[in-house]
This record gives C-alpha cells, sequence and structure tokens, in this order.
C-alpha cells in the first residue's frame, strides 16, 4: 500500500481500533501492532514504536473526556505514571535489544494470552 | 474501618510511600510501563486488573488511573523508540485520528451491544492473530 490508500486505510483501521478500545478497553496497541506489521508491512520495533505515538494522543483525549466528567485524579495519575515511564524506558532497550523475530514471537504470545482471557470472559458464566 | 484499638485503617486506597504513592502503585506502574514499552501497548491491559485486585481501587478509577498512566509511560516510551529511529510519524497520525473518533463511537455503543459474545468473537480473532503474528517469516 501507498500514498492516499495507505493512509485513507490507516484512518479507518484507527476508527476500528478505537471502537474496539472504547467498547472494551482493549485493541489500541493490541490491534494496532498485528495491522501495522501483517497489513502494512512495518517491522516489528516500528509498528510498537508507531503505536505507542497512536496511543499518547488517544488517551490524552480519553483522559480529558474523563476529567470534563470530574472522573480522575491528575496528580496520582502523573506520579504513578513517572514510575511508569522508568518502567517504559527499560521494557523498550529490551525490546530494541532483541532480534525482530523473537519481539514478534513475544508479542504474538501477549495476544494470546489477551484473545483466552476474552474468550473466557465471553464464554464463562460466573454466578452473580 | 477501626480495628479495637481505634486507628483507622485506609482500605479503599493504598497507603502513600515515600515518593507519595503507593509501593502497589509502584510496582503497578513498573510493571505496565515495561509492558508497554517491550510490546507498544498501553499497558492498561495489566494495570487496570492490579490496580482493582491489589491496590483496591474501583474500576472507574483504575481505569482513570491507568490512562492518566498511560501518558508519560507512552512518552517515555516513543522517546526511546524514537532516538533508535523507530517511530513512523506519518502512519501514527492518521491512525490517532481516527481512533480518537473511533473510541468517542465505541463509548456510545456500550450500552446497546452484547459485551460478552462481543468478548468472545474479539478474543478468538486475537487468537487467530497470534496464529499469523507467530508463524509469518
Amino acid at each position: 500500500m501507498t500514498g492516499v490508500v495507505l493512509y485513507a486505510a490507516l484512518g479507518c483501521f484507527g476508527v476500528l481500533a478505537g471502537v474496539a478500545s472504547g467498547l472494551l478497553g482493549v485493541g489500541g496497541g493490541t490491534l494496532m501492532v498485528p495491522f501495522l506489521t501483517l497489513a502494512v508491512g512495518l517491522t516489528q520495533h516500528e509498528s510498537e514504536a508507531t503505536s505507542l505515538l497512536v496511543i499518547l494522543p488517544t488517551a490524552i483525549a480519553a483522559t480529558l473526556a474523563l476529567r470534563r466528567r470530574g472522573v480522575g485524579n491528575a496528580g496520582l495519575a502523573i506520579r504513578f505514571g513517572l514510575v511508569g515511564a522508568v518502567g517504559a524506558v527499560l521494557g523498550a532497550l529490551l525490546a530494541l535489544a532483541l532480534p525482530a523475530s523473537t519481539l514478534r514471537l513475544v508479542f504474538a504470545g501477549f495476544v494470546a494470552v489477551v484473545g483466552i482471557r476474552l474468550l473466557r470472559d465471553g464464554l464463562v458464566v460466573r454466578p452473580a | 474501618m477501626r480495628d479495637v484499638a481505634g486507628a483507622p485503617r485506609e482500605m479503599t486506597r493504598p497507603s502513600s510511600g515515600r515518593f507519595g504513592v503507593g509501593r502497589e502503585l509502584i510496582a503497578i506502574g513498573a510493571l505496565g510501563g515495561a509492558l508497554s514499552g517491550l510490546l507498544g501497548v498501553g499497558g492498561g491491559i495489566v494495570m487496570v486488573p492490579l490496580l482493582v485486585l491489589w491496590a483496591h481501587y474501583g474500576q472507574r478509577d483504575a481505569h482513570a488511573a491507568s490512562l492518566g498512566a498511560i501518558i508519560p509511560i507512552s512518552v517515555a516510551g516513543i522517546a526511546t523508540y524514537g532516538i533508535a529511529g523507530q517511530v513512523k510519524v506519518g502512519p501514527a497520525i492518521a491512525l490517532a485520528s481516527g481512533s480518537i473518533l473511533g473510541a468517542r463511537l465505541g463509548a456510545g455503543l456500550l450500552a446497546r451491544i452484547d459485551e460478552r459474545l462481543l468478548k468472545a468473537l474479539f478474543g478468538a480473532f486475537l487468537l487467530a492473530v497470534a496464529v499469523l503474528m507467530a508463524f509469518r517469516r
């Protein structure tokens, strides 16, 4: 895919990923990374990096929407997030140190775990 | 909740440590951040359940805290991958413009769908995606 077609496809897929994450709380990176590697042809590392740049504005928009409804504690989230940022640098450095094929297998394992959890949530009847 | 000695015990939120954030939050944040950086995802998938089960947050507060934390977490990940030259800005802008619109649509649809069926279908779809990713060369 190239040019206008590529960007139109990316925009449409973004809508789908957004709907999934709005509905299920899952579906941002879990969907975008496979799409970018399998359909668009980015490398595993490029896909993950690009996915994070999509997640940032989406999280900002969602946080602002929650704030308007009075949900959340910005100070707590930022301090909590700063600890997370240290973890993120370490995680990204680990990813960059791994060959793409290994990282893709790790990612596939993660997607499988998420898939199994959703299937279980959807299928298993729990007592109320 | 008060014990016999009369000392109030905070049951709904964790105690604050030396960073003004409880130890549980430090561990959950570090874990969520590491997963986010390693896999290019938000990290909410581990942070929300852990905030509920371990740090005793309500579902809604856990969701809000996780979303807010994803902002500095993703900035750190983007910077690390960016220095390595891996970030593709054009595709990210196209995806993000769709995704912000889609998230609003999804939240609006929330009340009108069979969530269990959707979860089962989406779970099966993700398993297929996992197989495709694992076996593609």
